[in-house]
């Protein structure tokens, strides 16, 4: 090859040299050398989750006086995907979610026994130990405005499924697809909504009480469903798993501060759906931010 | 609510966030370069290698970033350093595909000339090639970048932060405020990146060459 090559491909080796330092000098920092001086607190794409991992991170850099970095908007699986990474140390998941969404195991509606399976999957496979539930069930909810669910009469899940091929679904990104979502409900009802939109959870709510979809795929402590006037639908058939919401972490963070077991434990069974749908009101309704909201809630409830 | 209140109460945190922003969307674009520019050169001269190479760089373009950054994530995780990568390919097709038209397009009488006058390979690159391809090679470069300062915002879902945060936490908390403390800042930062690379480019253009 003519020499002037052998002096661009130099430079093109060089970059490419940085690039690859770049992508493999990151993966050292965080676990190998003994103690990690920054836990990560991880974030799903929703307002609860927002505030959740602000509690996470009070109590943490609060009770342990660890410094926390937190990283929200991560959807279900690239959350899971990063604490599987080891790139993200703690979070809050949903036992039902565990269960269908990422072991992809078929349903179970027994609360407890839910947890015992993510929680004995969790810590085999992954080294991700979960924690004891907090006390609130977000599950996914069928959410319609009041006055159109009087109007038509419908109170429960197999009444709207009479119904379903007139009415529009408004549903997040995720739920079209899960098997705990729009296709396992439908065939569970054994029913077909007329149509299937995709939306933006934070955009939902309001799309739902404009009446710009009929139905919605709602989170049972969503703040929104008292502030504006919309009803849940009664699950009778049973077709959406419990999730009730646990801290899980990473086994070597536990290792490294035994404390923070206890530390998240302090929390547990404390909230209830309506606690929480009152905290995410405040962020939701009430415009306000959820650092604040975490940092009030834990100080007038004496955990920092 | 104030369109720009969350700007004027958080001008650290919307500082603070722009510099990530620009530190992942500088590296990625910087090292298109460094590795865009020899490739659009070398197949200036292998000019069988020019269409497969154009086209490979162009199906990554095609790619959905997001897709892309998901994609990603079992091998190389979640934040900069996936975000980086994924960056540097998208800058990569503008620079590459410049660099090569810009060359090709360079008269041939010129390049006679230039070794008329005896000049080796090297010296028709650095002299006369390179200088008169120099604006069409700057334009991919300076569209490659205001794009990448884009595609940068998207880098937020997999926890690499940058301004992305500020819009996307903006659009699930219904805060126009933040995602407009998001989005112009960004949109401000592309319009001074195109034209320091504007300036750049002047100075880059021998004397000769001005208009």
């Amino acid at each position: 090859m003519p020499k002037k090559w052998t002096k661009i491909l130099g430079v093109v080796l060089v970059g490419l040299l940085v690039m690859v330092s770049l992508t493999a000098c990151g993966g050292g920092g965080g676990a190998g050398d003994g103690k990690p001086d920054t836990i990560v607190v991880g974030g799903k794409t929703y307002s609860e989750q927002f505030l959740m991992a602000e509690i996470l991170s009070l109590l943490i850099e609060e009770n342990l006086g660890v410094k926390t970095d937190t990283k929200v908007n991560l959807g279900t699986s690239v959350l899971f995907e990063a604490m599987a990474a080891d790139e993200v140390d703690v979070c809050i998941e949903y036992t039902g979610t565990g269960l269908m969404a990422i072991l992809g195991k078929d349903l179970v509606t027994d609360p407890d026994e839910v947890y015992n399976i993510v929680a004995k999957e969790y810590e085999e496979q992954y080294g991700i130990k979960w924690l004891k539930p907090w006390g609130f069930n977000n599950t996914y909810a069928m959410v319609m405005r009041r006055d159109v669910a009087e109007e038509m009469n419908l109170s429960s899940i197999s009444e709207l499924a009479k119904v379903a091929d007139q009415l529009v679904l408004g549903s997040s990104h995720e739920f079209a697809e899960r098997a705990d979502g729009a296709p396992g409900l439908q065939e569970h009802y054994g029913f077909r909504f007329k149509e299937v939109v995709n939306m933006d959870p934070a955009l939902m709510y309001q799309a739902v009480a404009q009446g710009e979809v009929d139905v919605i795929s709602g989170f049972a402590t969503e703040g929104r469903i008292p502030a504006f006037d919309l009803v849940v639908l009664e699950d009778d058939q049973q077709f959406f798993p419990p999730y009730h919401a646990a801290p899980i972490v990473r086994k070597e963070i536990l290792e490294a501060y035994p404390e923070l077991e206890d530390v998240l434990n302090q929390l547990a069974d404390f909230f209830t759906d309506e606690s929480m749908a009152a905290l995410n009101a405040e962020i939701d309704v009430n415009g306000r931010e959820p650092d604040e909201v975490a940092r009030e809630f834990l100080t007038e409830n004496g955990f920092i | 609510m104030d369109i720009f209140s969350y700007l004027l109460n958080n001008p650290d945190r919307v500082l603070d966030l722009a510099i990530e922003h620009m530190k992942l969307t500088g590296i990625a674009v910087s090292l298109a370069i460094v590795i865009g520019v020899p490739i659009g050169i070398f197949i200036t001269r292998y000019k069988k290698l020019a269409a497969p190479m154009l086209g490979l760089a162009s199906i990554v373009q095609t790619i959905p970033s997001l897709a892309l950054f998901g994609l990603l994530i079992p091998f190389l995780g979640i934040g900069a350093k996936p975000a980086i990568v994924v960056l540097f390919l998208y800058a990569l097709l503008p620079i590459i595909k410049n660099t090569y038209t810009g060359i090709v397009g360079v008269s041939p009488a010129t390049i006679d000339a230039g070794r008329g006058m005896g000049m080796t390979d090297m010296q028709i690159l650095r002299m006369v090639e390179l200088p008169l391809a120099l604006s069409v090679i700057m334009a991919g470069v300076r569209v490659s970048a205001v794009i990448n300062i884009g595609v940068t915002t998207i880098a937020a879902y997999i926890g690499a932060g940058g301004l992305g945060q500020l819009i996307f936490t903006g659009i699930q908390l219904h805060r126009n405020h933040m995602i407009l403390a998001g989005a112009i800042p960004a949109a401000l930062l592309a319009l001074l990146v195109d034209f320091l690379l504007g300036r750049i480019e002047l100075w880059l253009t021998p004397k000769g060459l001005h208009k």
